[in-house]
């Protein structure tokens, strides 16, 4: 199945190489360089015609990656309101289309690319091939240039998100494609119905759970997607339970990552089949399957920005899934006021609570509170606020008391990020600035009590503990505090309920061995897909071994 | 035989490097009865004759007086069965004609993928599965192997990655020489493949002793055993092991690793603004074909045999290279579990589990010992290491082999004996004197 997608022109090199991404076509298992594919000389792409003619075309393999992992960035830069960067020192993301034999594909911080693997087999499999894989990865690179520290260990929420959130993405962008959904619900049959019509009766969330989603998983795994795991065919298996994240098998990070997916593709169904019920008119309406596919598609699309908009209203570091759904819901609002069209926010509130997601605001619309705190300004300049770290970082020194920072922590703003958001109800512009502040400290197992945190068992008092702690501030177009969204170092002031997180967090850290071990970025994502590919992780009886592990052996 | 108590009993620890070779020696009024525990290595001790192999077996021999009794092969890595394989060593086992033959279930021959025997039409598919998966691995260990050695060619390549890629691919390629002769001395012999709670029937062959087996636990006991064999990950492996096949026939011509595309695609050089990346790409090849073949190298540790051993009133515990995954079953998840454990706590003399490695004692199962204790403690707890450092793991990561606080544990807990205490040629081995008078 393939789709066609728009991009905006730009003046590449051989490779591709454009501004944001270099295709470099290196075999690492052969050891081969491929030729460089050229800029396309007319304005549309075609994949070749036949099954043989696009497995044996190197140079489109190349034109499809570029395409799609432009388009998703572009996703993110729409959403977010201002150009995005990868999560690399550079600025050019490599994607190596065919980097080596294996069924495997990852994004390497150290690298700085994405490694795409392919399966020689009877018929070759190209992981470069697949429109969801590729938009995945790229979604890794841009989620870690806009949160460094989701990669990091902290507790099983963060381990399963920067997963979830790739595929969550991935299959969004997907299903924004028009003619996939079209494609997709072509099996919903209706005799009863004109040609290009089907009844409205025939459209329930169940038939659409069965064609679309269940369709798009079968479609993927005739695909790429079975050599590396399908997560989608996994994901819509959950039935939603709202005690489950507590229950063992979830802890386990691959599953855990699945419900939220799930609840996420969930949440889009119903707001589809709940607009379908209002297009035309009466219950036994036809309704046109054209119009009903776009529709899909106009949502997968709203819903794709709006999970790309949250991880502005998300904590630095330390994130959690009633994080993010706050971050989704609060974000949403602020530019997308109006919510009576496809009504996402409530369909998200309500089927994310059907797994047992809460928001963390603690409020009954999920958003995050506004501060009542007013940070003095003497001496800053409103114009370097919005864009310059060390004028930010002098701003908040001098707040540091009411924004509860750590003194005799190393502190830095990694990132002031300008952001011009459009509303969609008066055209008006949303203008905000994104800060992210990161305090790390490093003490002894000793000096933990200090901190009102107890030492895990086992872990050697003369061991040294890093704590990471961090805010997100989100400035309105005056430099006033608009949200404060963050998970401080443990102070003083900590609400008993964030200090028994802190605890947890020591707990799991210790647990994983990053405590003392540390932690590899790179290596992380690329066993991470491995595991999942290989399904570790399925069962309860998984989970269990998985803790025997950890706590039978000699770390 | 007319007294068919044993009177003393003594175990030797070849020095072979990395691997494993044990000789267990049962003395009666009037004979001897002599069992061999694994013999292989995947690098021999620096100062080594390559002849070593061949020299054990002939100590062997001389020994037991040219008769085996039983030969345990815990699993078929090659540091445990790789001398079983070889011309001269092996002829000289095999001349020592073992009444008997011991290895674990997923040994059986009719589980082998080609031997298609109605035997194996009628099999678990399961187990069929978890064969076909070891075939699958053994054959993606065969191309790693190769590719170690095509890469510690490529300028600039870490010589460090390449030769560890090669290592760990020797050790986990199916030897098939070696299996092949462990099948025909069973076969001239009794052939056993044992799993959790199988009576092994051997009291004729060795009066006074017990074997409980531990390890491996079968798959319908404990699916967990093989979690890399869902069918997901068996298409996986199947996939990855036609690449294994390919890459270490390289000569091959139906599917040799040319270039995926026709000559008109490649290039010769590599462009100037690709060069930084060029390396990068290798080295994450690398480390990938290398975290694979750690998931592999697990799963044919968890299919080792753990054999708690009575002899008189003294019992040893033989637990090959299991690990967590494997022994899970014995220390938890059986109906006896509690039972065992009782039973694994009287243990004398500790053949440490997989050289030492990090996860090849669980801390349950350790902590249980009774007779843990300093060097005054009466009967205290013998442990027999079989290793050579540096091989395996890194220190950075708290992944060396032997782990240095496991080798603290042991000190402090136990009379610890090492292979890499002796480097003689001579007599490359360590004699621990197992008392039968039970102790404390």
């Amino acid at each position: 199945m393939t789709a066609q997608i728009s991009l905006p022109w730009e003046d590449l090199e051989p490779g591709p190489m454009g501004y944001a991404v270099y295709v470099v076509d290196y075999d690492a298992s052969t050891g081969t360089m491929y030729r460089q594919a050229e800029a396309p000389e007319e304005d549309t792409v075609t994949a070749p015609s036949s099954r043989r003619g696009l497995l044996a075309d190197p140079g489109y393999h190349a034109l499809n990656v570029y395409a799609i992992a432009m388009r998703t960035l572009l996703r993110f830069e729409f959403a977010l309101g201002r150009r995005v960067g990868w999560g690399i020192r550079g600025h050019q993301l490599k994607i190596v289309p065919h980097a080596f034999e294996e069924a495997n594909a990852y994004y390497s911080p150290d690298a700085e690319a994405l490694l795409l693997g392919y399966v020689r087999s009877k018929q070759p499999t190209f992981l470069c091939l697949s429109h969801d894989i590729v938009a995945h990865e790229a979604a890794h690179a841009l989620l870690d240039g806009l949160r460094d520290k989701f990669m990091a260990p902290s507790s099983p929420d963060q381990a399963a998100l920067h997963e979830a959130f790739a595929d969550i993405v991935a299959l969004l962008s997907v299903f924004s494609l028009p003619e996939v959904v079209g494609h997709l619900l072509a099996p919903v049959r209706d005799a009863t119905a004109p040609e290009g019509l089907v009844s409205k009766a025939k459209l329930t969330w169940e038939v659409l759970a069965d064609t679309a989603l269940l369709g798009l998983a079968e479609e993927m795994r005739d695909d790429a997607s079975s050599v590396r795991g399908n997560a989608l065919r996994r994901s819509v298996r959950i039935e939603p339970q709202r005690g489950m994240l507590a229950r063992a098998e979830f802890e386990e990070e691959h599953r855990r990552g699945e419900v939220l997916v799930a609840a996420v593709m969930r949440a889009f169904l119903s707001a589809w089949a709940a607009r379908i019920t209002r297009l035309g008119s009466g219950d036994g309406a036809f309704v046109d399957r054209k119009l009903v596919a776009e529709q899909g598609a106009d949502i997968a699309d709203l819903m794709l920005t709006m999970v790309i908009r949250a991880i502005d209203y998300t904590p630095p570091i330390h994130i959690t899934f009633g994080d993010f759904l706050s971050a989704l819901v609060t974000a949403d609002g602020e530019v997308r006021v109006d919510d009576s069209r496809y009504e996402l926010r409530r369909h998200l509130l309500a089927t994310m609570g059907q797994y047992g997601i809460v928001p963390a605001s603690g409020t009954k619309d999920g958003r995050w509170l506004r501060p009542d705190k007013r940070l003095v300004r003497e001496g800053s300049h409103l114009g370097s606020l919005q864009t310059d770290p060390t004028e930010m970082f002098r701003h908040l020194w001098n707040n540091r008391s009411v924004l509860d920072l750590n003194a005799n922590a190393h502190t830095r703003v990694a990132s002031v990020r300008p952001s011009v958001r459009v509303s969609p109800e008066d055209g008006f512009q949303v203008r905000e600035t994104v800060v992210e502040c990161v305090q790390y400290l490093k003490i002894t197992t000793s000096e933990l009590g200090a901190h009102g945190l107890k030492a895990p068992d086992g872990l050697p008092t003369d061991a040294e503990v890093v704590l990471e702690g961090g805010s997100t501030l989100i400035l309105d177009e005056y430099g006033e505090l608009k949200f404060e969204v963050s998970n401080p170092l443990p102070s003083k002031r900590t609400s008993a309920a964030a200090q028994e997180r802190w605890q947890r967090r020591l707990e799991f850290l210790f647990k994983q061995g990053y405590l003392t071990r540390g932690f590899n970025r790179s290596v992380g994502l690329a066993s991470f897909h491995r595991e999942r590919m290989m399904a570790r992780g399925d069962t309860a009886a998984d989970r269990a071994l998985a803790i025997r592990l950890a706590e039978e052996g000699w770390t | 035989m007319t007294d068919p108590r044993p009177k003393s009993a003594q175990l030797r620890a070849y020095n072979v490097g990395f691997g494993d070779c044990l000789l267990l020696s049962i003395d009666y009024a009037a004979s001897a009865r002599h069992v061999l525990i694994d013999f292989g290595t995947s690098k021999l001790p620096a100062r080594a004759p390559a002849t070593r192999m061949l020299d054990v077996a002939k100590a062997i021999e001389q020994e037991t007086g040219g008769h085996l009794d039983l030969i345990v092969a815990t699993h078929r890595h090659s540091d445990h069965i790789s001398g079983f394989g070889a011309a001269k060593s092996g002829d000289v086992i095999e001349s020592l004609q073992p009444a008997a033959v011991l290895q674990p279930w997923t040994e059986h021959p009719d589980l082998d993928p080609a031997a298609r025997t109605p035997a194996a039409a009628e099999s678990a598919q399961g187990r069929l599965a978890l064969s076909r998966t070891l075939h699958y691995m053994s054959a993606f260990a065969g191309g790693a192997a190769s590719e170690g050695r095509r890469l510690a060619a490529v300028a600039r390549f870490p010589k460090s990655v390449a030769s560890r890629l090669e290592f760990l691919g020797e050790t986990n390629i199916t030897n098939p020489a070696a299996v092949e002769r462990l099948m025909a001395m069973g076969r001239a012999g009794r052939p056993l493949h044992a799993s959790f709670g199988d009576d092994l029937g051997l009291d004729d062959l060795l009066p006074g002793v017990t074997i409980d087996v531990l390890g491996p636990p079968t798959l319908e006991d404990h699916p967990s055993i093989a979690r890399q064999t869902t069918e997901d990950a068996e298409q996986f492996w199947h996939l990855a092991g036609s690449w294994g096949l390919a890459a270490s026939e390289r000569s091959a011509t139906v599917h040799d690793l040319a270039p995926l595309f026709s000559t008109g695609h490649v290039l010769k050089r590599v462009p100037q603004a690709a060069k930084w990346l060029v390396p990068q790409i290798e080295r994450a090849y690398a480390e990938e074909v290398l975290s694979l073949l750690r998931v592999l190298d697990g799963v044919l540790n968890n299919t080792s045999l753990i054999l708690l051993m009575r002899i008189a009133d003294t019992t040893l515990l033989f637990p090959g290279d299991a690990q967590i995954e494997n022994w899970s079953y014995a220390l938890f998840d059986a109906p006896n579990a509690d039972q065992i454990r009782r039973r694994l706590a009287k243990t004398h003399v500790y053949k440490v589990g997989h050289h030492g490695s990090l996860n090849g004692t669980p801390k349950t199962m350790w902590n249980d010992l009774a007779r843990r204790g300093d060097e005054q403690a009466p009967g205290r707890l013998i442990t027999v290491l079989s290793t050579a450092a540096g091989k395996h793991g890194d220190a950075r990561r708290n992944t060396e082999v032997p782990r240095r606080v496991l080798l603290e544990a042991l000190r402090a807990g136990s009379d610890a004996r090492t292979t890499q205490s002796t480097r003689s040629n001579k007599r490359p081995w360590i004699d621990v004197a197992v008392p039968l008078s039970g102790g404390r």
